[in-house]
């Protein structure tokens, strides 16, 4: 005697399911990996070089001591240094283009945070943080690499190790929210 | 640096001197990216405003006046609108000592909002499209709240976050009236002052313990952090 089959139990409304979740698996997949690669940069700008040379950080991003933005140096803090330094490569050529055209060079932000988030580089400079502690190794970096994982819990594990009455403080919510 | 005590902010709201000008409203809607709906959702109960003016008429037709309340989230020390949120997305800041709106855990349930007695929550039925300029107006340190979101004045919880960190920087204490959220600094009549509470000797202190003072529904004992103070003139309640 052949059982009647339930309709959850028939083949197309399976395939059918399996098509929704390899959609909606792939979209996750592929959304945490655009987040995780670097994007394309309009100079391939070798941190690496600069760190080794000896150049602060706050020299090129010197806002992170009094704003909320780090900032991104202009063209003239470039061309400062570099009108000095020979252009034999092929991306100082490229800063130098961007020099003679007087066009902003078009960086693109990569340790960003979403609109909902407020975050502060002052405060966490002052309590002297380091930034390799939250932008990872740049001086091994060329281009900046985005950090992974860098959520709510990453900043909260970090705010939990402050006494306990700064933590009550820092695990506000209105202190990264509003 | 010395232990900071937690600041208790309130408000003040002083009936004789609002005019009505609505002025509050048009710096709250700037300062906190609150947008414009129009009137036809106004007309159907969807308006945006984190703070309004009601509007009474006292006396007899030809002799009426006009009185005016700015009324706005009264901050509860005991809310009616944080228990019933299911996501923990309306919560009470032991920080700043006022309630928050938290738009990213936001479902949208509304049960907020309908617990409120001050009608203070309102609720984004819509994405709001701004014209084009416009979006160059968008306060940046504010989220922009999507659809679906509930949202509230918040007493310009970013002032104070940038203002604290600001004084902390300079190694100092918050000076009184160093701090103002956007409705106090545009209102031209004073009407509205805003301060720390905890500290006896501000400004927002001494006018609270005024005798005229008085919160709203005081009965329902939601502790308001907003004190107003009864108009005494020829007009004012």
């Amino acid at each position: 005697m052949r059982v009647k089959k339930s309709w959850w139990q028939s083949g197309g409304i399976r395939i059918a399911a399996a098509f929704v979740f390899l959609i909606l698996f792939g979209g996750a997949a592929s959304g945490i990996y655009l987040s995780q690669i670097p994007p394309e940069q309009p100079i391939a700008f070798p941190h690496k070089t600069h760190v080794a040379l000896g150049a602060q950080c706050a020299y090129c991003h010197p806002a992170a001591d009094w704003g909320p933005n780090a900032g991104l140096p202009s063209l003239s803090k470039c061309w400062g240094c570099h009108q000095q330094v020979q252009k034999k490569s092929p991306e100082l050529e490229k800063l130098a283009g961007y020099v003679q055209r007087n066009e902003p060079i078009p960086w693109v932000p990569v340790a960003i945070q979403p609109d909902f988030v407020k975050f502060n580089h002052q405060p966490h400079v002052r309590a002297g943080i380091a930034c390799e502690t939250c932008h990872g190794p740049v001086s091994q970096m060329t281009v900046a690499l985005p950090q992974p994982r860098q959520n709510m819990g990453w900043c909260l594990d970090c705010h939990q190790r402050m006494r306990p009455n700064d933590f009550v403080r820092l695990s506000d919510c209105a202190t990264c929210h509003y | 640096m010395a232990e900071e005590r937690p600041a208790k902010w309130g408000l003040v709201v002083d009936l004789d001197r609002c005019t009505g000008c609505n002025a509050c409203i048009v710096a709250c809607a700037l300062e906190n990216n609150v947008p414009f709906v129009g009137e036809d959702e106004v007309a159907y109960g969807r308006a945006l405003y984190w703070i309004r003016t009601q509007r009474y008429w006292e006396g007899e037709y030809p002799e009426v006046t006009p009185t005016f309340q700015p009324v706005m989230c009264q901050q509860c020390g005991n809310a009616p609108c944080e228990p019933v949120c299911p996501v923990y997305a309306s919560v009470h800041s032991e920080e700043e000592q006022i309630n928050l709106a938290v738009y990213n855990r936001c479902v949208g349930t509304r049960y907020c909002a309908n617990n409120c007695p001050y009608f203070a929550r309102v609720f984004n039925w819509f994405d709001y499209e701004l014209p084009e300029p416009m979006r160059s107006y968008l306060n940046p340190d504010v989220t922009v709240r999507r659809r679906g979101v509930m949202e509230k004045c918040t007493f310009c919880v970013q002032r104070i976050v940038r203002g604290r960190q600001k004084a902390r920087a300079e190694g100092r204490e918050l000076r009184d009236g160093e701090v103002q959220p956007a409705c106090v600094q545009a209102c031209p009549a004073e009407a509205l002052v805003f301060g720390d509470l905890s500290d006896p000797e501000s400004r927002v202190s001494q006018l609270a313990r005024s005798q005229r003072r008085y919160h709203l529904l005081e009965a329902l004992g939601t502790l308001p952090r907003v004190t107003y103070l009864k108009g005494v003139g020829n007009h004012g309640g």
